[in-house]
């Protein structure tokens, strides 16, 4: 197959853009991409100073460098999670391209600054991995955000991460989350700007970004997430995809496009029964905050040790 | 696997979705009409990434 911009030979074919690229287009396409998203949704500022939450894989890695190349002052946020000898490279991929490109990174750790890790927490609270620590993600990168003065916070969700929640949320009909589940989320008070720049790029897409640019980001999964609910919807999206190319642009564009603004209302009701928390000051619908709960119930329990990794 | 065969053919044989994986020969990422030789040697790295709460 030929690149679709010079006619030379492609490295990547894009049945959903029915599009071929090679190495040279295909970063100019995913710039472009991210380029547009940026514009359509007013994400960013020209020379805005954005933290880009990085964890050591494809997808924040390949944001950061999007970011870098497009002229944003974009710094990276790594939280180590301590999630074994997962942690430990992942935190090992990030330093590394940050060094390899004098990028400025901020680095904290879940255990060494709050006394608690993601195993910890799963196992302490009886929750699963992924939900103690995407709340735990949640609570500090928007706590480094607005403690930096950072014009907004971006996350390296993709069109597959966006397909696959917004499938979750609609089979349940969850409409507290589908109120928010937006590209962008306006500063307001405890929370940054947030961003997601890279909604229009497929992971395939990112992957693919990385290896041409020569980002060696962790390939290894998070040994956490194995046979969670998300990754189930993403395979049953990929099978719709398979013989429908664009499905998964489609359902989620024209999510935000004709239905998310349904569900504005009980989001805006949410946002205005928010008080600080009594602890860490942070915005809360209770007393304390859920982060705050978790890292008092975590921090008083037994370390739980993964793997062969660093023991703590 | 025995070639010469095409990229896309090696993954229906595998049963592997490709919208799932990136096929990479030595450094260089190949394209699903891609022949593959029989004696190349390539890597089928998944790009699918879970972990959301």
């Amino acid at each position: 197959v030929k690149c679709r911009v010079c006619r030379g030979p492609a490295v990547i074919d894009l049945p959903r853009h029915n599009a071929n690229f090679c190495a040279e287009h295909f970063v100019a396409h995913c710039q472009e991409q991210v380029q547009r998203a940026i514009a359509h949704f007013g994400m960013l500022r020209a020379g805005d100073r954005v933290l880009v939450a990085v964890s050591g894989g494809k997808d924040s890695l390949a944001l950061w460098d999007v970011l870098s190349c497009l002229g944003y002052r974009a710094e990276g946020l790594y939280l180590g999670l301590g999630i074994g000898e997962y942690s430990e490279g992942s935190g090992d991929h990030v330093r590394r391209f940050a060094a390899e490109r004098d990028l400025v990174l901020h680095v904290h750790d879940l255990r060494d600054e709050h006394g608690f890790d993601v195993p910890t927490a799963a196992k302490a609270t009886n929750r699963v991995p992924c939900s103690a620590c995407g709340l735990s993600k949640r609570h500090l990168f928007d706590k480094v955000a607005l403690d930096g003065g950072f014009d907004a916070l971006a996350t390296g969700h993709n069109l597959d991460d966006e397909a696959a929640v917004l499938f979750g949320n609609t089979l349940r009909w969850n409409v507290s989350y589908l109120g928010r589940q937006l590209p962008v989320l306006p500063a307001r008070a405890g929370f940054p700007r947030k961003v997601k720049p890279l909604v229009r790029l497929a992971e395939r897409e990112t992957a693919a970004y990385c290896v041409v640019r020569g980002i060696d980001y962790q390939v290894e999964e998070c040994p956490m997430a194995a046979g969670n609910r998300h990754l189930g919807y993403k395979d049953a999206l990929n099978r719709v995809e398979a013989t429908s190319p664009g499905a998964k642009a489609a359902f989620y564009f024209e999510f935000l496009d004709k239905a998310a603004h349904l569900f504005a209302e009980g989001v805006h009701e949410e946002q205005a029964n928010l008080a600080p928390c009594g602890v860490c000051g942070g915005p809360s619908a209770g007393e304390v905050c859920a982060f705050c709960r978790l890292a008092d119930k975590a921090s008083a329990a037994q370390p739980v040790t993964l793997g062969t990794g660093r023991p703590r | 696997v025995p070639g010469p065969l095409r990229v896309h053919v090696l993954l229906a044989q595998l049963e592997v979705h490709p919208d799932t994986v990136l096929v990479i020969r030595g450094d260089t990422l190949v394209p699903h009409d891609a022949l593959l030789a029989d004696d190349d040697h390539v890597e089928i790295r998944p790009v699918i990434s879970g972990g959301h709460a």
